[in-house]
């Protein structure tokens, strides 16, 4: 494990039903500090499952996943302190449509990191600004497009100072149009040097913004590689046969 | 033909003023206000606690399992008696269930009104825990999931994110359960409790006449449904507005 290292993933196995169904197969995966690391692969392979694993949506069966010095998939440690400095995106959002803008994004803040409400308030008008939603902070998710329901959704988790930014095929519940808003928030993102692991269809985004494109199949792990090395020159034949179908 | 010779005057006389007999509705009135009430405190208070115990159940087993420790065996056991509680509950009239209340279990207590809270509170309660808990499995589960996955604990999540969600939800069903709770009330005459009907049964038997002293009852209970709905429908048109 190397000095930069930010999540190490040893041997991590999900496995439903005893062992019927091995969702994941012993993954090992280092995650550097500002790296963008892009899971690719078809449905069914596990990827949206590894990433959930590594804030422990998911219940590991067997392995590892050291962040911040500690083994998460240890029970006994408490893991709500190390979700806080995990931000998560997901596919349909998740805001709480009883709660506005502004509450959406200051309620964490304020009950978790003890902040003052002008305080948290101010954060993150600061931060809406930067996703151009500033004009939109009273107003309720239901209110709100798709593109900037996820917007606010990566507001959310970046008014907590997270670590690393997870996002879950952060894109794919999105009309076609509002796909490209949300892409380029998280460019941004990723230029200001945030850890980021995405799960996504977006060939063009991991292409142009990942440092790493990790492939993964039936649970595993199967080739990993800078873009050009895996969208170029794919070695694994499934790898092949996955980018011809989605290329 | 004099106005107080009319058959409907000369009835209402007897059954409201003759003895000041109006003074028996409001006591009664008060009677089935005071169980109802009562027993919607209690009823509340036990099914939050109920429903708390099994969705945690539902929702953290996996993770408790894990974990190992008695803390699941704990759970389970609990969740179990919470379950054998419902059934019975459920499963049986309301009328005996306050009948072994005044005539087994509290038989050194004559207060009616204190064992009527106490029974129909322990009978509502396994109502309104069925309701919290489906409306608690009704809020998505992406919520959840959002609220862990910020750093919230599960009781957290609850209070913060998903306990204000189910409150919506759950308002029209909780009404009509606090609205049959009110009426259920009427059997408390079984253990001697002079509440509303029982009033109006009494009033009957003195003046031979039924019709009138019991139509006053109907038309108490169903005025009193009514101003029930009314404030209901108002506290939801407001926590909707909270959405648009």
């Amino acid at each position: 494990m190397n000095a930069n290292c930010l999540i190490d993933v040893k041997g991590l196995k999900k496995y439903y039903k005893g062992e019927e169904v091995k969702a994941l197969d012993g993954i090992d995966l280092e995650i550097d500090q500002g790296e963008v690391v892009v899971i690719i692969g078809p449905s069914g392979s596990g990827k949206s499952t590894m990433l959930r694993s590594l804030n422990l949506l998911e219940i590991p069966t067997a392995g590892s996943i050291i962040f911040d010095g500690e083994d998460l998939a240890n029970p006994k440690i408490d893991i709500n302190k190390h979700r806080q400095k995990m931000g998560m995106v997901f596919q349909h959002f998740n805001l709480f449509p009883n709660m506005n803008v502004l509450k959406n994004l200051t309620i964490a803040p304020i009950k978790l990191l003890g902040k003052k409400k002008e305080e948290a308030e101010a954060y993150a008008m600061e931060m809406l600004e930067r996703v151009d939603l500033a004009d939109r902070a009273d107003a309720y998710p239901s209110q709100l497009s798709g593109g900037q329901k996820q917007r606010v959704a990566i507001v959310r988790a970046l008014c907590m100072d997270p670590e690393v930014m997870l996002f879950d095929e952060p894109t794919s519940a999105l009309d076609p149009e509002m796909v490209g808003e949300v892409l380029e928030v998280m460019k941004k993102l990723a230029k200001r040097g945030m850890t980021m692991v995405v799960v996504t269809h977006e060939m063009g985004f991991a292409r142009e913004v990942a440092t790493r494109v990790v492939f993964m199949d039936g649970g595993k792990v199967l080739e990993q590689g800078t873009p050009e090395q895996v969208f170029d020159h794919p070695q694994d034949p499934r790898l092949q046969d996955f980018l011809s179908k989605v290329l | 033909m004099n106005f107080s010779d009319l058959w409907i005057v000369n009835e209402l006389k007897r059954t409201l003023l003759v003895d000041d007999r109006y003074m028996m509705y409001v006591n009664g009135f008060i009677n089935t206000l005071k169980i109802t009430g009562g027993a919607l405190i209690v009823g509340l208070i036990i099914g939050i606690i109920i429903a708390a115990i099994r969705t945690s159940y539902d929702k953290n087993k996996e993770t408790l399992q894990l974990k190992g420790g008695i803390g699941y065996g704990i759970l389970s056991i609990v969740n179990w008696i919470c379950k054998v509680y419902l059934t019975v509950i459920r499963g049986t009239p309301v009328v005996v269930q306050l009948m072994i209340m005044y005539f087994v279990v509290f038989a050194s207590s004559s207060n009616g009104v204190l064992v009527g809270i106490v029974a129909f509170g322990i009978n509502s309660a396994a109502y309104v825990a069925e309701i919290f808990r489906a409306g608690i499995m009704s809020v998505d589960q992406g919520q959840f999931e959002a609220g862990r996955s910020i750093g919230f604990n599960y009781f957290q999540t609850m209070r913060y994110i998903i306990i204000p969600q189910m409150f919506k939800a759950v308002l029209p069903t909780l009404l009509n359960e606090f609205i049959a709770l009110l009426k259920e009330t009427s059997v408390a005459g079984y253990v001697g409790v002079i509440e509303l009907t029982k009033t109006g049964n009494i009033i009957g038997g003195r003046i031979y006449e039924y019709f009138i002293p019991l139509g006053i009852v109907a038309i108490i209970y169903l005025v009193t449904v009514l101003i029930l709905t009314a404030l209901v429908g108002k506290v939801e048109r407001r926590l909707r507005k909270s959405e648009r």
